[in-house]
């Protein structure tokens, strides 16, 4: 695979680049701005849903759709941050 | 018959990266000197000649003293009505009015209220500075003429590569499907085929939040689950893929930086980024075989680049006055600054330049609808609904021959030391 002649060092940026306390770009605060606004989403999905009182549900129609809407909102595809 | 190396290929990655214009990244080629002459001609690059004025009346010329952090704090404008004066360097609005690219220095001025730090908007990196994308670009295919596909910021450029419009938004605010356009993830699963987003952890995420992530979250993985998929040999047939966006703590407290090249993040971190992604690539050697690999950047991030931009084909959406802040609609029939763009593949020749504007006969113009114009063309032959603008974009995979290139001739990177 890798011979010196085809070789090529790429070098680590340099000691103290880190920089999270940085003040963050209107990219990053964008964003945030837009991951609320799909969070906002999610809770009016996820108020109409708790609107709904599952013991009115009669038919498997109607219990199946309620499953699938809240499997949708509980089975998130990321896994959820750790509690600090 | 098509080429072998269109008839093997299997895979388009795409790597977007952040905020760097063409000239800044990769002028300084078009200066390297080899046996008295220059070493890559057909670079459309700088000559060391290009200027803009400043605010006390200098010319100020490129230079070649780009570093990797630091200089450009604050963030160069790169919001509509800044690039406006960037191209038309304070020309108002007008018919008849054509890009001089003359107003990168006063526009950066603006921000900085320094005349010497407005200069730093000039500078341009040596090739030894980036060894990755330099090599890439000089190994496989480089584009003299692949520009951004609006005059303006991050959200509607990365929208062009996504959907093949940004259904007339040009700026930061969230945008919403107005038409049955699906994105090409969306097109490829509607047709049983395979595609991807891949961001790099949870504290960066993607930057297609609202319309993506939250409607077809199953189209997501984790940069982590990349590097394994190319292990495994899993990876989908269309695969994007967003650097880290931001500097943060690493699992165990360990230190993760932004690899965006977003100024003022650390380009090298960028450089090794894109380095480790083309070696996850190449270390396979069936999806070597397979895959091509785009590397472009979404954007020019207020940077100085010498080519005019072209008109293009309007996609069918206006934006009004008040949004592009400029007193002046925008109609998406011009695009917006030239980035990098490099086509990897072992199908390849060595030292392709694809030729660009400067070319009035041959050249070819690409933007980020070629992107999405390109994977539905080879995957689902062009059976989507699109824009004009993305059906009559320019397609990549013209590029990849018949020969392979022998593995010796191949670069790899080595990652790490100082």
């Amino acid at each position: 695979m890798a011979t010196p002649a085809n070789e090529i060092r790429v070098p680590d940026a340099a000691p103290g680049s880190y920089q999270p306390d940085r003040p963050a770009g209107k990219l990053l605060q964008s964003q945030a701005l837009h991951l609320r606004e799909a969070l906002v989403q999610q809770l009016q999905e996820l108020s109409a849903l708790l609107a709904v009182n599952p013991t009115t549900l009669k038919t498997e129609r109607e219990v199946s759709l309620y499953v699938h809407r809240a499997t949708a909102i509980l089975h998130t595809h990321a896994a959820k941050p750790k509690r600090k | 018959m098509p080429p072998v190396g269109l008839d093997n290929l299997k895979h388009i990655v795409v790597l977007m990266m952040e905020n760097r214009s063409f000239d800044h990244m990769l002028g300084g080629l078009s200066l390297v000197m080899e046996g008295g002459k220059r070493k890559y001609p057909g670079i459309n690059g700088l000559t060391g000649n290009e200027s803009n004025p400043d605010n006390s009346g200098n010319i100020v010329k490129v230079q070649p003293n780009a570093k990797f952090q630091g200089q450009l704090d604050p963030d160069p404008d790169h919001h509509f009505p800044g690039v406006d004066l960037q191209l038309f360097g304070g020309t108002p609005p007008g018919p008849g009015r054509v890009p001089n690219m003359q107003g990168f220095v006063k526009d950066y001025f603006t921000q900085t209220n320094d005349v010497n730090r407005s200069h730093n908007i000039m500078y341009y990196f040596t090739p030894d500075k980036l060894p990755v994308l330099t090599t890439l670009a000089t190994q496989f295919a480089v584009f003299n003429g692949w520009f951004s596909s609006i005059p303006g910021p991050t959200i509607c450029n990365r929208a062009f590569a996504h959907y093949g419009t940004s259904f007339g938004q040009v700026g930061m605010d969230i945008f919403y499907i107005l038409d049955p356009i699906l994105s090409a993830y969306e097109r490829m699963i509607q047709a049983k085929r395979t595609a991807k987003i891949y961001y790099y952890d949870e504290q960066s995420s993607t930057m297609e939040i609202v319309n993506l992530l939250n409607n077809q979250p199953q189209i997501f993985g984790s940069y982590g689950q990349f590097i394994a998929d190319c292990q495994g040999g899993t990876l989908p047939e269309y695969s994007f893929i967003e650097p880290c966006y931001n500097d943060h703590p690493g699992p165990g407290g360990g230190e993760i930086l932004a690899s965006d090249q977003h100024p003022d993040h650390n380009v090298q971190e960028g450089e090794k980024f894109i380095a480790n992604t083309y070696n996850a690539i190449r270390s396979n050697a069936a999806l070597w075989d397979s895959t091509a690999l785009l590397v472009v950047y979404d954007e020019h991030g207020g940077i100085y680049d010498h080519v005019p931009p072209p008109t293009c084909t309007p996609d069918g959406y206006s934006a009004k006055p008040n949004d592009t802040e400029t007193g002046e609609g925008f109609s998406f029939d011009r695009l917006g600054v030239r980035v990098p763009a490099v086509l990897v593949s072992p199908y390849i020749p060595k030292g392709t330049i694809v030729p660009g504007t400067e070319d009035p006969a041959n050249g070819r113009v690409f933007e980020h609808a070629s992107i999405p114009a390109t994977v539905t063309n080879f995957f689902l032959n062009g059976d989507a609904k699109r824009t004009d603008r993305e059906k009559k974009a320019s397609t990549f995979l013209d590029l990849l021959s018949d020969q392979k290139r022998p593995d010796a001739d191949i670069p790899y990177f080595k990652l790490g030391g100082h």
